[in-house]
């Protein structure tokens, strides 16, 4: 079945952006439901996929706007954010302890802007190419590389002071 | 240092080889002696595997499911319910042709075991004779009381008490009509109606 193929990615894009699993799955369904009532709009130009993934990512930064959690970054913002980081250099954080390191990542993704959150678990989680995250967040490629660089910079300065700590 | 700069900004896709040819080569050239930045890319590589450890399976059981009852839950289309209705007429046809057959073979049955007995319920019904016959009688009776009425009354006093009908008319068995032209009188006799 449809649903049964694409369920755990399109639920793993929707919790990239709300970062809340009960809102991801409701998200998610509401994605398919959507997903079979445009079916005659999907045009063949993208796979069926990326059109599922793009409505699930829509429908996630939607209810999170709606939802007014946090305030989102977009292009120059995002990039004097950047500049901004503290440039620790050298240390790790391997030091931590797994169920620490788990939730301390956790919070450190609740405090990134849902776009930013987006691009990193879609990247790392998800495993999808930068390409195809382009494609689902509808967003050009470079800001996908702008905004990969900013989520790293942030999550790892922010699991370095757990590690210093 | 400004080359770490510069190339801190592409280690991430370096780590993810989504550079092209010549800025990978440039990325592993700058790595190949510079500590910090090797560093970063370590804290990247192991920053990647903790996400994915840390990411939590989500739990699926009956989610296609209510995705379905959601999905059923949706207005139909006009042509989608146009075609469920004439889906389930056609059912019910088909059902009805199934009762219909098996009561014409009742039927046919109950006319061939009635057929010996049809002649003795031919004369039966509205229009028997026994039916007429009892319809007249009620009719000469209603007759004889309109005859006595009409002898009491005053302008109408007669020796005669009874009726004397010329004529007895009708076309119809339930209703009759007498005339009496001596007396000028026509009398129209309707069964009560029930």
């Amino acid at each position: 079945m449809l649903v049964e193929r694409y369920q755990r990615r399109v639920v793993g894009v929707a919790l990239a952006v709300v970062h809340n699993q009960d809102d991801a799955i409701e998200l998610a369904q509401e994605t398919f439901v959507r997903a079979y009532e445009n079916l005659s709009k999907f045009e063949s130009r993208s796979s069926f996929s990326t059109w599922l993934y793009r409505i699930a990512a829509n429908l996630a930064i939607d209810f999170w706007r709606r939802e007014g959690r946090h305030v989102v970054l977009h292009g120059e913002d995002a990039d004097d954010e950047i500049r901004r980081l503290p440039t620790s250099q050298g240390d790790s954080f391997k030091e931590v302890s797994r169920i620490e390191l788990s939730a301390r990542l956790k919070q450190a993704l609740e405090e990134l802007t849902p776009e930013h959150r987006a691009v990193i678990l879609l990247r790392e989680v998800e495993g999808m190419s930068y390409d195809e995250i382009s494609d689902v967040l509808q967003c050009p490629r470079g800001t996908v590389m702008s905004r990969l660089h900013y989520a790293r910079t942030r999550l790892r300065n922010i699991l370095k002071d757990v590690a210093a700590s | 240092m400004a080359e770490c700069d510069e190339i801190g900004m592409m280690l991430g896709a370096f780590e993810d080889s989504e550079l092209e040819r010549n800025e990978m080569q440039e990325v592993a050239f700058h790595l190949a002696r510079c500590e910090s930045c090797t560093g970063i890319l370590a804290d990247y590589s192991t920053l990647g595997r903790n996400l994915r450890s840390a990411a939590a399976e989500p739990p699926l059981a009956g989610f296609s499911s209510a995705v379905v009852a959601r999905v059923d839950r949706l207005p139909q289309p006009v042509l989608t319910r146009i075609a469920r209705f004439l889906r389930r007429q056609a059912d019910s046809v088909g059902s009805g042709l199934a009762w219909g057959g098996a009561a014409a073979a009742i039927a046919v049955v109950t006319v061939i075991l009635m057929t010996p007995y049809a002649e003795q319920f031919a004369d039966r019904g509205p229009h028997s004779a026994t039916s007429i016959a009892k319809t007249e009688h009620e009719a000469a009776t209603a007759v004889n009381q309109v005859a006595e009425a009409t002898a009491s009354e005053p302008t109408m006093a007669d020796n005669n008490s009874h009726a004397d009908i010329s004529r007895l008319e009708s076309e119809n068995h339930s209703v009759a009509v007498w005339s009496e032209p001596r007396r000028d009188t026509t009398v129209i006799w309707l069964p009560d109606q029930p």
